[in-house]
C-alpha cells in the first residue's frame, strides 16, 4: 500500500496545469462553467483540438488510433486536472472516455477509420440516445425499434434526457433489433448522423441547465446497415463495458472541489470563513468530496494492475453522488439567499448536483449494485 | 499509488492478528469492561512485538502504525494505540512511555485512557507529555466503551514537549483509523446478521429497504479507511488528517444508528457484540471537538491563508 504520486506523474500534472494556465482565458475560473451551457459546447471543440495537437485528448488510446498508451494513472490525472478546472472538454469526455474506445472494440474498419480520427482531433461533439419514457434505471427495457430492410434500417421510437443534442453532430444510439429475444438479447448500437431524415430534437425545458435534456424523435428513419456497431442483437454486452468506463471516467469530485473552492471565496470575501457554522459546512463537504477521490483512486488501481471491474466502481460512484449533493448544500447554506441568484455558484452547483444520482445511473442503482456484488446481500 | 497491502504489510497485518486473537476481541472486551482500566497484557503485547513502534521505523512508517491502530480497533483492544503509536512518536522525541494518551489543555471532561503511564496534553502551542499527581483522575462510570476518568493537572510533571499542531494531525489521523478499524468490524458483524437472520420467511439482507442502508453504511466505512490510510502515508498534513477525522467522526454517528437500527432489539443486549463497536463510536466522534471541529479544521488548513507571523513548525495551519 503507497499512495505516492510517482515522478512521471507529478512531472505530467504539472505540465497539463502549465498548458491550462496558458491556454485557457483568464476569467475563465470566473465565468459560467457548466459543460451544457452554448458557450462551453462551442468551446470545447477549439479547446480539444488545442488538447488533441499536445496528445492529450486521447492519450490512453492504443497508438494505432492515435493514442499514446498511456497508463490508468495519466488517464485519470488528466480527466482529475481538467475537471478541477471545470470540464473545458465539454462534451467531449464521453467522446474519449467510452465512444471512441467502444468503437475500438466493436467497430469495422471503416467505423474506426470515419469515427476515431474525427474524435481524437477533438472536433466532433456525440450524444447517446440510451434513456427512452419509459426506460430509465430499466435501460434494458428500452422500445425504440430498429427493423431489418434491405442494406438498411428503418427506426422508430423516441428518446429522452439526451444532453448535447442540440449541438452533436453524432448520436450513439441503441435501438431494439428482435422484440421476440429476452429485453437484453435484442438491443443494437447504431452511429447515427443527427442530420438523418427522420431525426428530430426537442428541447425539453428544464430546471437544472438551459440545453441541459433534449428529446430525440425517430420517424421512419433510414440509417445504412453499415451503421450498426458491432454485432446486432449484441449491443448490450458492448453497453455493459461502456457503462462501467462511465461510472468512474468522470472524476465529478474534482468539478465539486472546484465549485466548493469558489463558495469557500465567497465566504472570504465576505469574512465569513471566521463563522464556525460556515466552516464546518465547507469542510465537511470537502471531506466528502476527499473520501469519494480516494474511492475512485481505488478504482483506478485496480484498472492500472488490469484486474477485471469490480463492484468497487459502485461505491465510487455513490461516494461521488453524495459528493455533489454535499456541495450542492453547502453552497445553498453558506451563501444563504444569494445563492438563489442565476448562475451563482451555489446556483449553479445546486441544480447541476441535482443530476449527479441520476445520470448514468441512479444512485439507488449504484447501491442495488454494491448490496448484490460488493456485500453478496440475497437478492431482493 | 498502490491500495494493496506488500508483503511487509500482509506479513505485519498476519503477525498482529495473531497477537489480537490472543489478546483482544469482543468477548475480552466485554470482560474487561468493568475494571475500568487498560488492558496491560495486550498493550505488554503489542509493545514486545515492537508494533507501537512503527511509525519511526524505516522498514514500516507511519501507515504501517496507522494499520495497526485499525486492527486494534477491530478487534476492540482495550488499549490507546492510536495516542502511543501515532501521536506521541509523530510528535516527541524522547523515549515514550509504554502507554499514553491525549487530551486538549484545560479539558474538564472525560479523558479517555486518562489512566495510561503519561498524558500529552495539547495547549494552543506546545503539546506537553505529563505524568499525572497521585490523586489526578475522578474516574467517570461510562458504558461507551473504554476507561475514562476527568482530569487534574494540578502537580503534574512534564516529560516532555512538542508542537501542538503535530499532536493534533496526528491526533485526527488515530481517531480517523480507529473509527475506521471500529466501524468496519461493527458492519461486518450486521452483515452476517442480515445473511443469517430470518424474518417473513427470507433473510432480512433481501429487503431494499435495508440493502440500500447497508450499502451507504459499507461507502462510509470504505470512505473512512482510505482517507485514514492515505492521511498517515502522508505524514499528517493538516488537511488530509483533518478531512479523514471528518468524514470518519460524521460517518460514525451514521453508522452507530444505522446498524443498531438494522440489527433490532439483539443489539441491545450486553450478550451480543454489536455494542462492543458501536458505544465506541461514540465515544471517538466526540473527541478533539467531533466532527464539526475536524470539519473547521479542514476549511482552515485550505481556505484561510496562513499569516506569515503564524509560519513555524509548531503553528502552521
Amino acid at each position: 500500500m503507497d499512495f505516492a504520486w510517482s515522478p512521471e506523474e507529478e512531472t505530467y500534472r504539472k505540465e497539463i496545469r502549465a498548458f491550462l494556465d496558458a491556454e485557457l482565458p483568464p476569467d475563465w475560473t470566473t465565468r459560467r462553467r457548466r459543460p451544457d451551457s452554448d458557450e462551453q459546447v462551442a468551446r470545447s471543440k477549439d479547446f480539444c483540438g488545442r488538447l488533441a495537437e499536445r496528445g492529450w485528448l486521447t492519450p490512453h488510446w492504443p497508438k494505432e488510433h492515435g493514442g499514446r498508451d498511456a497508463p490508468a494513472w495519466q488517464h485519470m490525472i488528466l480527466g482529475e486536472e481538467l475537471w478541477s478546472i471545470g470540464e473545458p472538454r465539454g462534451p467531449q469526455y464521453m467522446n474519449v472516455n467510452w465512444i471512441g474506445p467502444s468503437i475500438m472494440a466493436a467497430g469495422t474498419d471503416d467505423q474506426k477509420r470515419y469515427h476515431l480520427g474525427r474524435i481524437s482531433r477533438g472536433d466532433v461533439i456525440w450524444c447517446q440516445g440510451f434513456s427512452e419514457p419509459d426506460a430509465g434505471s430499466d435501460l434494458a427495457s428500452l422500445k425504440t425499434r430498429a427493423q431489418r430492410d434491405g442494406d438498411e434500417y428503418l427506426i422508430n421510437g423516441q428518446k429522452i434526457w439526451t444532453s448535447y443534442a442540440n449541438a452533436a453532430e453524432f448520436c450513439y444510439l441503441l435501438a431494439r433489433t428482435d422484440p421476440d429475444a429476452p429485453k437484453h438479447k435484442g438491443i443494437s448500437i447504431f452511429l447515427v448522423p443527427m442530420t438523418t431524415p427522420g431525426l428530430e430534437v426537442r428541447d425539453v425545458h428544464a430546471v437544472v441547465g438551459e440545453h441541459a435534456f433534449h428529446e430525440l424523435f425517430f420517424t421512419d428513419m433510414r440509417v445504412p446497415a453499415s451503421t450498426r456497431l458491432g454485432p446486432e442483437n449484441e449491443g448490450w454486452g458492448i453497453i455493459r463495458s461502456v457503462l462501467s468506463h462511465e461510472r468512474v471516467g468522470v472524476p465529478r469530485y474534482g468539478r465539486a472541489m472546484f465549485q466548493l473552492g469558489l463558495i469557500a471565496s465567497w465566504a472570504s470575501e465576505r469574512g465569513l470563513l471566521a463563522d464556525p457554522g460556515v466552516a464546518e459546512r465547507l469542510g465537511q463537504a470537502q471531506a466528502a468530496c476527499e473520501a469519494a477521490r480516494a474511492l475512485v483512486y481505488k478504482v483506478v488501481d485496480e484498472r492500472a494492475k488490469d484486474v477485471p471491474p469490480s463492484p468497487n466502481a459502485y461505491v465510487a460512484r455513490a461516494a461521488m453522488v453524495q459528493a455533489e449533493w454535499a456541495v450542492g448544500e453547502a453552497g445553498m447554506v453558506v451563501m444563504g439567499p444569494d445563492g438563489l441568484e442565476l448562475d451563482t455558484v451555489a446556483d449553479d452547483q445546486f441544480r447541476f448536483g441535482m443530476t449527479a444520482g441520476v445520470a448514468a445511473g441512479t444512485y439507488e442503482v449504484q447501491l442495488n449494485l454494491i448490496a448484490g456484488l460488493a456485500l453478496d446481500l440475497p437478492r431482493s | 499509488m498502490d491500495y494493496d497491502l506488500d508483503a511487509d504489510q500482509e506479513a505485519l497485518r498476519g503477525a498482529v492478528a495473531t497477537v489480537l486473537a490472543r489478546h483482544a476481541g469482543p468477548a475480552r472486551a466485554k470482560a474487561l469492561s468493568s475494571s475500568e482500566a487498560i488492558d496491560d497484557d495486550l498493550a505488554g503485547a503489542l509493545a514486545d512485538a515492537g508494533y507501537l513502534d512503527l511509525l519511526g521505523d524505516p522498514d514500516a512508517g507511519p501507515l504501517a502504525a496507522e494499520l495497526v491502530v485499525e486492527w486494534v480497533a477491530a478487534a476492540a483492544g482495550i488499549v490507546p494505540v492510536a495516542a502511543r503509536a501515532l501521536v506521541g512518536p509523530a510528535v516527541l522525541d524522547g523515549q515514550l512511555p509504554p502507554t499514553m494518551t491525549v487530551m486538549v489543555e484545560g479539558d474538564r471532561g472525560p479523558v479517555r485512557f486518562a489512566q495510561a503511564e503519561a498524558v500529552l496534553v495539547v495547549g494552543e502551542n506546545d503539546a506537553r507529555l505529563m505524568r499525572l499527581a497521585p490523586g489526578a483522575l475522578e474516574p467517570v462510570a461510562t458504558m461507551y466503551g473504554y476507561p475514562m476518568a476527568r482530569v487534574s493537572l494540578a502537580g503534574a510533571e512534564v516529560l516532555d514537549s512538542g508542537p501542538a499542531e503535530q499532536a493534533r494531525r496526528w491526533w485526527r489521523v488515530g481517531l480517523a483509523a480507529e473509527i475506521a478499524g471500529t466501524m468496519r468490524a461493527a458492519f461486518d458483524l450486521t452483515l452476517a446478521y442480515h445473511k443469517q437472520r430470518e424474518q417473513f420467511g427470507r433473510p432480512i439482507g433481501s429487503f431494499q429497504a435495508l440493502q440500500h442502508r447497508m450499502s451507504q453504511v459499507y461507502v462510509r466505512c470504505e470512505g473512512a479507511a482510505w482517507l485514514a490510510r492515505e492521511a498517515a502515508f502522508h505524514r499528517a498534513g493538516g488537511e488530509r488528517a483533518a478531512a479523514a477525522a471528518a468524514y470518519a467522526a460524521a460517518a460514525a454517528g451514521t453508522v452507530c444508528a444505522e446498524l443498531h437500527q438494522m440489527t433490532g432489539a439483539i443489539g441491545f443486549t450486553r450478550e451480543y457484540d454489536l455494542h462492543v463497536w458501536t458505544l465506541r463510536l461514540q465515544t471517538l466522534r466526540l473527541e478533539l471537538s467531533g466532527a464539526g471541529g475536524h470539519a473547521r479544521a479542514l476549511a482552515t488548513a485550505r481556505w484561510v491563508t496562513p499569516r506569515p507571523s503564524s509560519s513555524g513548525a509548531g503553528a502552521a495551519r
